[in-house]
């Protein structure tokens, strides 16, 4: 029988805690405690979905960079704003791997060429590659955590692009939760466990 | 009567389809998103042994365009004692409310939005009020809350 994958969803707010805990996530699931060389059973791995566009995203990818550094863990980065399909093939059943973040990709998709976002196969076509390749990786790999934002709760879906976004955002939402084992919403830095039992 | 709330795009609906296995009941399903109207006075909630209410929060923006707030709030409540009514008289039929929550984001710049998620807020406080339960829908999980 094929090792057991993990598939693992946590979202929450702005600035609510969300990526510190899914790299503490991923440590524990790397196995428990790193020894003196920063060594675990599984490599770590964490895959950046944002791009240093401007000045404030660079502070923010270095917080996120120097977070990790200190932790005192060997992370592997893989750089991929977009086309996530093309990590499908690289994991292996040692691995441990973080995705930061789902609606960062989906921005970064979601704009890669103008005027496209609003063509209904397009759409369906950005969505479908991500779950696939979200698939592929679940099951290559001992764990996956998809990290991704609350973006739901708002008076902004009047306008068409943002209406759309969301829709397809959200559906992606629903698709990688019913498939997860665990789903944790993070509210203030404290994970509310919303799916999944105690054990993993 | 049972309301279900939630962020947008959340799989309330599913939710709601499935938790009352709609596929094999007798319903109906009123959907503000198809700019259907709300079931005003007089008008029977239908035959139906379960009425599903979509969106609400669209019909209170129609009217946030013609009605002061504490209008639209007599109204709502009026509705949702016809409604309880209705149920009352019907003791197998129920009514089911869902509403997208909007009230998180940042204040919104335009006024009329502002008003419409005070409103939407409020009357979602008094559906609450009406309701013998309760859910919040977070990417189809429910929480009963009440």
């Amino acid at each position: 029988m094929a090792e057991q994958s993990f598939l693992i969803f946590i979202s929450g707010g702005v600035r609510s805690g969300k990526s510190q805990f899914a790299e503490k996530l991923a440590v524990d699931l790397s196995g428990l405690t790193p020894d003196r060389t920063g060594n675990t059973p599984y490599q770590l791995h964490y895959i950046a979905a944002g791009q240093a566009s401007d000045e404030e995203m660079k502070t923010r990818i270095l917080r996120h960079q120097t977070d990790r550094h200190f932790s005192g863990l060997n992370w592997i980065t893989w750089e991929q704003p977009t086309e996530l399909t093309k990590l499908s093939e690289v994991f292996s059943k040692h691995d441990v791997v973080l995705l930061d973040c789902l609606t960062t990709l989906l921005n970064n998709e979601f704009f890669k060429e103008e005027n496209l976002w609003g063509n209904i196969l397009f759409q369906e076509q950005i969505m479908a590659e991500i779950l696939e390749a979200i698939e592929k990786i679940t099951s290559s790999c001992h764990a996956l955590i998809v990290v991704s934002n609350e973006v739901f709760y708002d008076t902004s879906g009047d306008q068409e692009l943002i209406y759309t976004y969301k829709k397809i955002l959200g559906k992606l939402h629903q698709k990688v939760v019913a498939k997860a084992q665990k789903a944790y919403l993070v509210e203030s830095g404290i994970p509310l466990l919303m799916k999944g039992g105690k054990s993993i | 009567m049972h309301f279900v709330t939630g962020g947008a795009f959340n799989g309330k609906s599913k939710w709601v389809k499935e938790y009352y296995q709609l596929n094999n009941t007798h319903y109906e399903w009123i959907s503000a998103y198809q700019r259907k109207a709300v079931p005003e006075k007089s008008e029977r909630p239908g035959s139906g042994s379960v009425i599903v209410l979509e969106g609400i929060e669209m019909w209170v923006k129609d009217w946030v365009e013609i009605f002061e707030v504490h209008e639209i709030r007599e109204k709502w409540q009026d509705l949702l004692r016809q409604w309880v009514e209705w149920e009352k008289q019907h003791p197998l039929c129920k009514v089911i409310i869902i509403g997208n929550d909007l009230s998180k984001g940042i204040v919104p710049i335009d006024a009329k939005q502002r008003k419409w998620r005070d409103v939407t807020g409020w009357i979602y406080q008094d559906t609450v009020s009406a309701s013998q339960r309760v859910d919040l829908v977070w990417y189809g999980i429910n929480q009963q809350i009440g």
